[in-house]
């Protein structure tokens, strides 16, 4: 069969063979996209598994790391377009910005289109195979945040997606025909779904948006194959629940705490990672006195009941919108001389974070990135403020800005090299307290911030010893970024910019070795795959997908 | 790879950059937090502040500092854009507002870029004879069609500067220059000054354009420069320079006073 002649002997395509001789078994398949069939068992394998990617970070540890390694510094010269998607903004799609991630399974890729679709493709060609779009009406709320969809999940034979008026869609995998869907909740109080979900053994676990609006928001689990709601977990306890001493009054009931970007998950610990947002309102603290847990933290739940394990708040009583909603990277590693289970977070308050993932203990917390806000964090993990750092009536000048030195997009933990990536911003704003009153649906913020000008502002892609958060390198960026990076095997770490390049940098150094001009800003994450043992890339850049192979 | 490519060579008169993205945005710094603006206030911050910045003077949404916005040209269109949004752009319709805090949204936004009455410091008439010959302007600035690209074009900069910036920008230029407002990046200076050197020679002149990897010059003599950062030996950012010198020393306070007067009448 054609493909076996080309599959690689590198590492990575090992499990590429393997399903190569599955489709051999099958027959009759050979340029066609495969059956869609995703079982649990891929899903717990998707990291090693180079030639997919079956969910949003690229494994359950969330390393957005490819383990592919055809592409190299000696070669990524030969690097060019083999085909490109050219995406449809409707009128509701907003400014169309597009932030998915596209998930590649059995050679069929799956992405979301601003706001709420689903886009099937052939991996070879980039044809189309289906397109699916939900009757969205263009009076939906999307209250602190664009019309934007981050990614699809997979899970045997159905497609998975959250759309901005708060539904959870099953799609038959090979046609794009709804199987089930579920109200997740209110979009009229504020509640969007906006994140790409998280596939679990049997079941689909969902966050919302909507902290902007004073929503109480949760994590939820459906049943992957009815939609039946098996657990819902609050981020903000009800009086009497634990946590609930630090807030006063009703102040609970519109705390906010989002939780609308995916989560890790840890199979032999058996333990669910999500991240939390902001409390409300965002700036004006007075009106929330208290650590307002669990906003801006990382929760550990038990996926089979959403039982919270263990808490950690990275920034208590946040006053600046520094949601924690980055991805928890779960690495295993020697830390200090003790083997460990730890979980890494490059936190949007220029914080880098490890924690012990088994137990929540905070173990490592340094300055990533400048900021003006925190003189450190102590040994219990809890940043010691410098004062007069808070958002005031006449403006107050803090770095990072509401939009963190990172933020949503994601980093990438190579295994191999024990190297942590992180797209940083670089940015002072001027914070302004203002007052708020809770009204059902609308934007509950309590101030704002004026952004410091662009020329007093740059990013960088940083490369970190993620067991020391030491900085190896920077490639320094004009404008702070708004778009992920991915470490590969072959040595490399794919970024992308504001002006529109697709770059490559020598994860040694840190040094370009390439670069593509998209002709337009990248708002998404890079990803790969591979397709007749032929190693893939793909990025994002404005309406447009672009697969670059060297073949 | 050659360091130093010389695009094209374009009449400056005719010189038209990235106008679709980088469409240039001349603020006007004015203060806006009025008493009676209370209600007004209280609703931008909830409403608007998220994306035009509290000040309005612009984020991931344009600055709204400016006597003329892009979809409203009057106060109904305006009234249309805030409650039914703009499709196709990330502004949302406010359709939950009731009319009379969508008509205070109205009055607020539009005060914000509309400049106060204030009176003429002296004579526009010999303002004009002063911009054509003492001043020499149309040297480097396009007005009506007139003159040479090399700074901002002045039409209607009556309408988006106050008699301070005026005057400001005609005797000391370097403490404030126009910018580029950008979605995705932010407030640029538009006129920023750079100096360059390649193996080939230094260079000197306004920045167009900058990513990562490289940077886009114009020289005053209105040449397109290219570089590649990597290669280069030195690049510098001049913030606080400008190449318009400052005329406090050519001319006199009466003729200041009159051309200042001259640019606040143009006003289209």
């Amino acid at each position: 069969m054609k493909y076996l002649e080309n599959v690689r002997t590198n590492t990575g395509f090992s499990v590429l063979a393997r399903w190569c001789s599955f489709c051999l078994i099958v027959g009759s398949l050979q340029f066609s996209p495969a059956l869609a069939d995703t079982p649990y068992e891929d899903l717990l394998a998707d990291e090693e598994n180079g030639a997919d990617w079956l969910s949003y970070s690229g494994g359950y540890q969330s390393h957005r790391f490819s383990p592919l390694n055809q592409i190299n510094s000696a070669n990524i010269d030969q690097l060019k377009v083999l085909w490109a998607y050219q995406m449809q903004p409707t009128s509701i799609s907003g400014a169309g910005l597009q932030e998915t991630t596209a998930v590649v399974a059995d050679e069929v890729m799956y992405l979301t289109e601003s706001p709420s679709s689903v886009t099937a493709l052939d991996v070879r060609s980039g044809n189309l195979l289906w397109h699916w779009s939900p009757d969205l009406s263009n009076e939906v709320l999307n209250i602190g945040f664009p019309r934007i969809n981050r990614g699809v999940a997979v899970l045997n034979d159905k497609v998975y997606v959250a759309t901005l008026d708060a539904r959870l869609f099953a799609l038959d995998a090979g046609t794009g025909a709804v199987r089930w869907e579920t109200q997740v909740a209110e979009n009229s109080l504020g509640f969007s779904l906006t994140l790409a979900p998280l596939a679990l053994d049997g079941k689909i676990i969902v966050g919302v948006s909507g902290a902007e609006a004073g929503v109480r928001a949760f994590v939820d689990a459906y049943d992957a194959e009815t939609g039946e709601q098996l657990w819902r977990t609050f981020t903000v306890p009800a009086p009497g629940e634990p946590g609930s001493d630090t807030w006063q009054g009703d102040d609970w009931q519109t705390g906010g705490g989002s939780t609308w970007l995916t989560g890790s998950f840890d199979p032999e610990l058996d333990l669910l990672y999500w991240t939390t947002g902001n409390p409300a309102p965002d700036w004006n603290g007075d009106l929330r006195p208290g650590d307002n847990l669990f906003t801006c933290s990382v929760l550990a739940l038990d996926p089979d009941t959403g039982e919270m394990r263990w808490h950690f708040q990275y920034t208590p009583h946040d006053t600046h919108d520094w949601d924690a909603n980055q991805i928890p990277v779960l690495i295993d590693a020697e830390f200090e001389g003790q083997q460990r289970k730890l979980l890494a977070l490059a936190n949007r308050n220029a914080f880098y974070y490890l924690l012990d993932r088994e137990t929540g203990e905070f173990l490592l917390g340094e300055e990533y990135s400048y900021q003006t806000w925190a003189e450190g964090i102590d040994d219990n993990g809890r940043p010691i403020v410098i004062p007069n750092s808070e958002p005031s009536r006449e403006g107050n000048l803090v770095w990072p800005s509401l939009q963190g030195a990172t933020n949503w997009f994601s980093p990438s933990y190579n295994p191999q090299t024990e190297q942590f990536f992180v797209a940083n911003r670089r940015m002072g704003a001027i914070y302004f307290k203002a007052d708020a009153e809770y009204q059902p649906g609308q934007p509950f913020l309590g101030g704002g911030e004026q952004a410091l000008d662009g020329d007093q502002a740059s990013g960088a892609v940083i490369a970190l010893d993620a067991m020391t958060s030491e900085q190896q390198w920077e490639f320094e960026l004009l404008t702070p970024p708004w778009s992920g990076v991915m470490a590969t095997a072959g040595g490399l770490v794919f970024g992308s910019s504001n002006e529109g390049q697709f770059f490559a940098l020598d994860a040694a150094s840190g040094n370009p070795v390439w670069n593509f001009n998209t002709g337009s800003h990248i708002r998404t994450n890079p990803m790969g795959f591979a397709v007749d043992g032929n190693q893939r890339v793909v990025i994002i850049g404005g309406q447009t997908l672009f697969v670059f192979g060297l073949e | 790879m050659p360091i130093k490519s010389t695009l094209r060579r374009f009449s400056p008169v005719k010189t038209v950059i990235h106008a679709g993205v980088l469409a240039l945005l001349l603020c006007a710094p004015i203060p806006v937090f009025a008493q009676a603006m209370e209600g007004g206030e209280q609703l931008f911050q909830t409403h608007c502040a998220r994306c035009h910045g509290i000040l309005g003077e612009g984020g991931e949404g344009p600055s709204l500092k400016r006597p003329q916005l892009n979809h409203a040209a009057d106060d109904t269109a305006l009234l249309t854009v805030i409650t039914g949004g703009i499709p196709g752009t990330g502004m949302p319709g406010s359709w939950m507002l009731s009319a009379a805090d969508a008509q205070q949204l109205v009055t607020y936004v539009r005060a914000l870029g509309e400049l106060p009455d204030e009176p003429m410091p002296g004579d526009p008439a010999a303002g004009e004879i002063v911009y054509d010959a003492a001043g020499n302007c149309a040297s480097c600035h396009i007005l009506n069609g007139i003159g040479e690209g090399i700074g901002p074009q002045l039409n209607g900069v009556g309408a988006r500067r106050n008699a301070e910036y005026l005057r400001r920008s005609v005797t000391s230029p370097e403490v404030e220059q126009p910018k580029v407002v950008d979605r995705f990046r932010g407030t640029l200076n538009a006129f920023l000054t750079v100096r360059i050197v390649s193996e080939y020679g230094s260079y000197e002149g306004m920045r167009v354009n900058e990513d990562a990897f490289t940077v886009q010059m114009r020289d005053l003599a209105g040449d397109f420069y290219s570089f590649e950062k990597a290669e280069l030996i030195s690049y510098d950012k001049a913030f606080g320079h400008s190449f318009m010198p400052g005329y406090a020393s050519v001319l006199s306070e009466t003729q200041i006073d009159d051309v200042v007067s001259y640019l606040m009448t143009l006003r289209d």
